[in-house]
């Protein structure tokens, strides 16, 4: 398929029907997304306007339950992203694409060929059965199936990067929980085993939140020019080194520090009711319809580190505590066992860690959390300066005084 | 006599795989695959019972509501609860919005491709389509802008998601005789394919309401619902609902209506087992599944167009062509998982889905079955409907057709969109349901007390057809968690007596015009929204 270049950005939004002021609306959701002040939507504007041609991405599909698809479709100002997410020329595609069966296979093998394209793979990497557990493709009595283990090995030895989305592509997610009757486990993890050394960016939460995928695609493709040492460069990141079981090897796993750099009880807006030690104890009660802190019915915001109260869901429609659900911490690793039975109580909590570390099951992880935790705001480079967010501001509590003392004290909330 | 494969069948949820053996031009033997097993029965061994409504919906990310809401109504008639009646409405509420969404994405999204040809869209003449939109009473839409944009991004070079298929629609290759739509309905078709990606998110968003997220919600927590409705959030719901009841009625209807014509010979194909199985879903006042707004049934055709009662007992699952060592034939009460791989054989174990049967038969479940069962239950707003859309293919054929017609691939897809007109109807009239019950001073939603241990079974609809949920808790935790989702019916591989599944008979006689492209197999695999 021709792959010459064509005119900028805006040409391309111009002849799909998309003004100007859609356009900067839609780059200001980016800016948000990635940690910027909205101020920024003119330099993300200009760093998209500047790509050449639409990049080709391989979305594959592991182990998943089409639950981050899902979420994608559910992105803020859909024409808008529509075009962004077109920005990506998608040559493969389960769950949307037109082709089927040989005919969309063939376009993995073509464009791994070629090279220059990135992967987004949700679900799972499913080991169990001799990897038989997924497999994809074959002819007649399945002759030259692949495994789904196999096809992710293709496709990544030769992508400028990929994209983990969702939380079973991060570690298994609750594919892997406990007894991991598939064996499976997460992208980076199988990666490294392979020893292939394509960056891995890994996007927790279940599903995936959809504007942050975006925020990220946006990073790679256009403010670090689709150049993967230029991305890791230009990006914070928060890193966790866990012990995968599958593997059985310590993993380090790179998410951006802009969206899972703090805690979800940071965030809350319904953190004023747990300083005023005002509390929903029964789902659905009055306290609820108060707006009360879920922090007695299992919250697990405080040990989860994720930006859902401030991107919030399904186009900023809601998020799960302000529906008046407490937090179950999807976002954090090995999320269903260290975080099951979820309404019970923190009691125990520990709040030295990110992402639920600090809240370890014996046998399931052993983490050590990164050095570059103990970096300050969200960077970015894409003048930060400029936005008045860097340099000269405080840095981010990891741990609010308030919790530390709280927690030292008595050992729970109350 | 040659075999096709389709793998992977792309457009749908999840890995599925179809091998078809194809003599004169006919299907005369098919096996269906389910490539892909995860364990989730496993994973929910030993946890506390609620814990299952969170995990367990993640079986499936198109359908995650109705999965928790079988999983909690499990929990519940495990440990003896009854929820609160504005628990029961907010989970109606839930569970419509879900299928309005479900409806709308898979139509237009997933199913749509199959009959509808972008490239053809291009050679609409503008005014024309106007007019056709005109005389089909389908919404209208900026077309020509429509058609600059399409004109871009097949002249762009890249085509994304089109890429592999450009010459099924004409491009660089011989267009599949299958796409027989005139130029202005696939540009009107287009037109709303872009417009039903803003409608779902919509629809989704009402699950977002009252349930944080979607996909993967959060407060239909066994007991009753987290979520407390203020005035504010009943209003976003209802003006989100009337927006797309708006869309359903304006576009999906009449676009169903107007294609329908071009491909009656689908009416002759696709039909299946002709067993027919609902749980029933949108629970009534009195929690009596046979008086669900669509209710439970079961229609055996051969016997006649008559719904007889169904119960969890009349279930059972084979694995001998599954890949599993767990015995066979067992009730998901007592059911077993114990996975077993072997090299893929279509004459031994070709498929990690079991073999779901009813009273001993395969059972297709989706909106045809309940759109059926409602049908012959008398449920008013589906016989309307149904009796509506056969006068006007009847119109359109010539000749009179009575609702056994529905029994084809043409039925199965007709029935998702008309079930949706339905179910939009009644998601207006409970938002009102539930406004007058809180008016009323009814401020319950959620209850603690339970027991420690019991037998439970949730049965219920997903869009895409009947789901069970069994639950076995001891001592406060699971001790046995078995799932038949909608796709273990619809796409079951054979059974011990060697008797194909639904999809698999539906397949068997299908037309497949050009074997090196089965255009055909794909419609028909797609009618069931696997």
């Amino acid at each position: 398929m021709a792959q010459e270049a064509h005119g900028a950005l805006h040409d391309l939004l111009a002849v799909r029907g998309v003004s100007r002021r859609d356009f900067l609306k839609y780059c200001g959701s980016v800016a948000a997304a990635i940690g910027l002040s909205e101020t920024m939507a003119p330099q993300v504007a200009a760093a998209l306007e500047g790509a050449p041609k639409l990049l080709p991405a391989l979305w594959i599909n592991g182990g998943s339950c089409t639950g981050c698809t899902e979420s994608i479709a559910q992105v803020d100002s859909p024409d808008v992203a529509t075009i962004v997410l077109d920005y990506l020329s998608f040559e493969y595609f389960e769950t949307i694409m037109a082709a089927a069966g040989t005919w969309a296979e063939e376009n993995i093998t073509k464009r791994v060929a070629e090279g220059g394209y990135i992967v987004i793979y949700e679900g799972s990497v499913m080991t169990g059965q001799d990897g038989n557990t997924l497999f994809v493709g074959g002819g007649p009595n399945n002759e030259g199936a692949k495994k789904g283990i196999d096809i992710l090995k293709e496709v990544a030895s030769n992508a400028v990067a990929v994209i983990a989305v969702g939380s079973c592509a991060v570690d298994g997610g609750w594919v892997m929980a406990h007894p991991n009757p598939a064996k499976a486990t997460g992208v980076a993890a199988f990666l490294q085993k392979e020893g292939i050394t394509t960056p891995v960016v890994s996007m927790p939460t279940c599903p995936v939140n959809p504007e942050w995928v975006v925020a990220m695609v946006v990073q790679l493709l256009l403010v670090a020019d689709r150049d993967p040492a230029k991305f890791l460069e230009l990006t914070q990141w928060v890193k966790y080194t866990y012990h995968d079981g599958v593997t059985d090897q310590d993993v380090t796993l790179t998410l951006p520090k802009g969206i899972y750099g703090q805690s979800i009880h940071d965030n809350c807006p319904r953190r004023g009711h747990f300083e005023n030690g005002e509390f929903v104890t029964e789902l659905g009660s009055k306290e609820e319809a108060m707006g009360y802190c879920l922090y007695k019915v299992g919250c697990k915001g405080p040990q989860t580190y994720t930006q859902c109260p401030v991107t919030r869901w399904n186009r900023s429609a809601s998020w799960c505590v302000n529906s008046g659900a407490p937090c179950i911490g999807c976002g954090g690793l090995n999320w269903v066992d260290n975080n099951a039975p979820f309404l019970k109580r923190l009691s125990d909590i520990q709040f030295d860690g990110f992402l639920g570390m600090g809240n370890t099951q014996p046998g399931h992880i052993g983490a050590a959390v990164g050095g570059a935790v103990a970096v300050g705001l969200v960077a970015h480079g894409l003048g930060m300066k400029a936005a008045g967010r860097i340099g000269d501001g405080p840095p981010m509590e990891e741990m609010k005084a308030y919790d530390r003392k709280r927690m030292a004290k008595k050992g729970g909330d109350k | 006599m040659a075999r096709t494969v389709v793998d992977p069948v792309t457009r749908i949820e999840g890995h599925l795989r179809v091998e078809v053996e194809v003599t004169n031009g006919k299907v005369s033997d098919a096996w269906v695959s389910g490539t892909l097993w995860r364990g989730m029965e496993l994973v929910l061994q030993d946890r506390n019972p609620e814990d299952a409504f969170w995990v367990s919906q993640r079986i499936c990310g198109v359908c995650p509501i109705s999965h928790s809401h079988a999983s909690a109504q499990s929990t519940e008639s495990a440990l003896g609860i009854t929820i609160p009646n504005n628990a029961r409405i907010i989970r109606n509420l839930i569970e419509a919005a879900q299928f309005l969404h479900s409806h709308i994405l898979w139509f237009y999204t997933l199913a749509a491709l199959d009959y509808v040809n972008p490239v053809n869209a291009l050679s609409a003449n503008i005014a024309d389509t106007y007019a056709l939109a005109q005389a089909a009473g389908t919404r209208i839409a900026d077309f020509g802008a429509v058609a600059t944009r399409l004109k871009g991004f097949v002249e762009n070079g890249q085509l994304s998601i089109f890429t592999g298929h450009e010459g099924w629609f004409g491009v660089g290759a011989e267009k599949h005789p299958g796409y027989v739509l005139p130029p202005e309905l696939d540009l009107i078709a287009t037109a709303h394919y872009l417009e039903a990606l803003e409608l779902q998110a919509v629809a989704a968003e009402i699950i977002a309401v009252m349930s944080g997220k979607f996909p993967h919600h959060m407060t239909s927590i066994p007991g009753g619902t987290a979520f407390v409705p203020t005035e504010q959030k009943l209003d976003d719901i209802l003006f989100r609902f009337t927006r797309v009841k708006e869309f359903i009625d304006t576009a999906l209807i009449p676009d169903t209506l107007a294609i329908a014509p071009y491909i009656l010979g689908a009416a002759s194909f696709g039909g299946g087992c002709g067993n027919f199985l609902s749980w029933g879903v949108f629970e009534a006042e009195d929690f009596d599944p046979y008086k669900r707004y669509l209710p439970r049934g079961f229609i055996q055709t051969s016997k006649g167009l008559t719904a007889e009662k169904v119960e969890a007992t009349d279930v059972n699952e084979y694995v001998t062509h599954s890949w599993y060592s767990s015995p066979s034939g067992l009730n998901p009460a007592e059911g077993k998982t114990e996975p077993a791989w072997e090299p893929y054989s279509t004459d031994g174990k070709y498929s990690w889905g079991k073999a779901a049967r009813c009273k001993d038969l395969p059972a297709e479940v989706g909106p045809l079955s309940r759109m059926l069962v409602g049908y012959v239950n008398g449920v008013k707003p589906v016989k309307d409907i149904v009796d509506f859309a056969l006068g006007k293919l009847s119109a359109a054929a010539g000749a009179t057709l009575e609702p056994t017609v529905l029994v084809s691939l043409l039925g199965r897809v007709a029935a998702r969109n008309l079930e949706a007109a339905v179910v939009a109807g009644w998601a207006i009239e409970w938002v009102n349901e539930l406004i007058a019950a809180i008016k009323g001073g009814d401020s319950s939603y959620f209850v603690t007390e339970r027991a420690e241990a019991g037998k439970g079974v949730g049965l219920w609809e997903a869009p895409r057809g009947s789901v069970g949920h069994w639950m076995t808790v001891e001592n406060g935790r699971i001790a046995n968690y078995q799932v038949v989702a909608p796709t273990t019916w619809d796409i079951s591989p054979r059974d011990e007596k060697g008797v194909p599944g639904p999809m698999e008979q539906a397949l068997i006689g299908a037309p497949v015009v050009d074997a090196t492209r089965p255009l055909e197999v794909m419609q028909v695999a797609h009618s069931f929204d696997p």
